[in-house]
């Protein structure tokens, strides 16, 4: 307190130190109040400006539309089988025309024509049987093939979702850490304005005495 | 508006400096300080509160309800506790004019009228001041500082002063403590971790950015930068990823943007003290004077409000100034976190060993 600043107001000690009491705890009060008038402004642009909720999985898709039947075209081996049966009916006929400039008899030419014809048809069935096996191996290796594709689109979509919730919740931790520190400093505000506004009406009480003393006891 | 700024700043250089203690003129005379506001202001109100008693309790008012006795009584009655108020007000209001980092763009009046409340040296009322504390009629009170310094009589009510606290303002703007509140700032935007945080809620003295923002080559290692330390030697600095720190931190400056713009006032204060000219406090510090706005500065009785322009305009410089003054100092010059990377080596043998790597990496 400067020296001189009682005769500026005048009369007493008691005065003068009630008015300058109540003067740091109004400029205590207003500090107080605009610091929470500042933080109250922070914190609403905080929470203004908070991210938007994410959905980690709205990029997922369906992918159905990858998966297709690898056994809807198998091929069945018939042409083998037609072009054996001819190449036995050939083979037959030729036979036949030997035997008969050979003289022959009708049972020799039966079992012949018997014999050929299992013969084609086992030369057939095998042609078939290889056919049919190396089909089901391209069918089995496409399906392979689309189930590990399938298991990559999920693990890439998967990892973008657990990428993006990472980045929100990171994002989220922080930007609420900060909206609690500046709501704690808020309240801490409120308390100061509240303690400092106590101050001052306990300082002025003390003072009243002496100016009414001034006028008389006009308040006595 | 430069009247204010020249007016205060004199006024300022005049307390702050020790001239007035070396002129005898002033160390011979009599300073006299008794101005005794409140003992003029009540001299005569014991006598007329008697005559209004005296005039209610015999029924000789001046009409029969005696209403003007009985509200004047109530005013006197009144009036000690309005005037402890109100003086305790103004000279809250008028001691800001004692900050450090106050504005001498506001009106030089109010740094007039501290110096005569406080009784400063040169404002005595043998150096041509006087103050008067008016009991108005219907209750209400004035205070008039008249001298030298104020040209015509500054005259302030107390119910005009209650109104402009009352609604949030002041009649002297504060200036915020920018150092402060960005040496705050600087633990809140992110780019630190939170271990680096202080007890006193600052960054701690070793503080670095974190890793997450520093420039790396794609395999994996530190992309460092050479600097030429003098004699032929040279060491690695950290380059950083300047844009990503920037969008980091631009959500919080905003924020504390938005914060500060909740006085409006205080935002010009801080604007004319610091932001405006991008000085520093170490630097202002340094100076013989701050580097105040000057032609630049905002003025109270014309920019306010301010209008969306300047808002912007104060964001901008907000953030430079956070950027220039305090961020840098930790994307600049930072040495390697890898011991071996830290050392100081032969700048000409890591030129020679660049220009062989860039060789063989590129087959020429």
């Amino acid at each position: 307190m400067p020296i001189g600043a009682g005769a500026v107001i005048g009369l007493g000690a008691s005065i003068l130190g009630g008015v300058f009491g109540a003067s740091s705890a109004k400029k205590a009060a207003q500090a107080a109040a605009r610091e929470k008038r500042r933080l109250q402004n922070k914190l609403n642009n905080l929470e203004k400006n908070r991210q938007e909720v994410v959905n980690p999985y709205e990029d997922y898709t369906s992918l159905s539309g990858m998966i297709t039947n690898p056994f809807a075209n198998l091929g069945v081996a018939t042409g083998a089988a037609e072009i054996k049966i001819e190449e036995a009916d050939i083979s037959l006929a030729n036979t036949l025309d030997t035997m008969r400039a050979t003289g022959a008899g009708a049972g020799g030419a039966t079992a012949l024509a018997q014999a050929a014809l299992r013969s084609k048809k086992g030369v057939a069935a095998s042609i078939e049987q290889q056919e049919k096996a190396n089909e089901d191996k391209a069918a089995a290796g496409e399906q392979r093939a689309q189930q590990q594709k399938i298991a990559e689109e999920q693990r890439m979509q998967q990892a973008g979702a657990m990428g993006k919730q990472f980045v929100f919740g990171e994002t989220e931790k922080r930007q609420v850490k900060e909206m609690d520190r500046t709501y704690a400093e808020l309240m801490g505000t409120e308390q100061d304005r509240a303690q400092a506004k106590a101050d001052q009406t306990g300082a002025i009480t003390g003072a009243l005495g002496s100016i009414a003393s001034i006028g008389g006891g006009m308040l006595g | 508006m430069e009247k204010n700024l020249n007016q205060n700043l004199f006024l300022q250089q005049f307390n702050e400096s020790d001239a007035i203690a070396y002129n005898e003129g002033f160390t011979s005379s009599t300073s006299d300080y008794n101005f005794q506001l409140l003992e003029n202001a009540y001299r005569n109100t014991g006598r007329i509160y008697a005559k209004l008693k005296l005039a209610v309790d015999s029924n000789n008012c001046q009409d029969e309800t005696c209403a003007y006795e009985l509200s004047e009584i109530k005013h006197l009655q009144e009036s000690p506790q309005l005037s402890l108020d109100f003086l305790s007000s103004l000279l809250a209001e008028l001691s800001v004019t004692d900050d450090p980092n106050f504005d001498p763009n506001n009106n030089f009046k109010y740094t007039a009228a501290n110096s005569v409340m406080t009784a400063k040296p040169g404002f005595s009322k043998s150096d041509g001041y006087n103050v008067y504390l008016d009991l108005l009629p219907g209750g209400a009170q004035q205070i008039v500082f008249i001298g030298p310094a104020f040209e015509e009589p500054l005259v302030i009510n107390n119910t005009a002063l209650n109104s402009l606290i009352e609604s949030n303002t002041s009649l002297v703007a504060p200036t915020p403590d920018i150092n402060k509140d960005m040496l705050r700032l600087l633990t809140e935007v992110g780019v630190f971790s939170p271990d680096m945080v202080g007890e006193n809620g600052e960054l701690t003295a070793g503080a670095k950015i974190t890793e997450e923002y520093v420039i790396m080559n794609p395999d994996g290692s530190f992309d460092y930068e050479i600097i030429d330390i003098g004699n032929g030697k040279g060491r690695n600095t950290l380059k950083y990823d300047l844009d990503k720190i920037e969008k980091k931190v631009t959500p919080f400056i905003n924020a504390e943007v938005a914060g500060l713009m909740s006085s409006e006032q205080d935002a010009v204060a801080a604007w004319n003290v610091y932001i405006s000219k991008g000085t520093s406090v170490e630097e202002d510090d340094q100076m013989v004077q701050n580097a105040n706005a000057g032609d630049s500065s905002w003025s109270y009785t014309e920019d306010l409000p301010l209008m969306q322009d300047k808002k912007v305009l104060f964001e901008k410089k907000y953030k430079e100034y956070f950027m220039n003054n305090y961020l840098k100092q930790f994307t600049t010059n930072q040495f390697p976190t890898v011991q071996a990377d830290a050392a100081v080596f032969d700048l000409a043998e890591a030129k020679k060993a660049k220009a062989q790597k860039f060789i063989d990496d590129n087959n020429l």
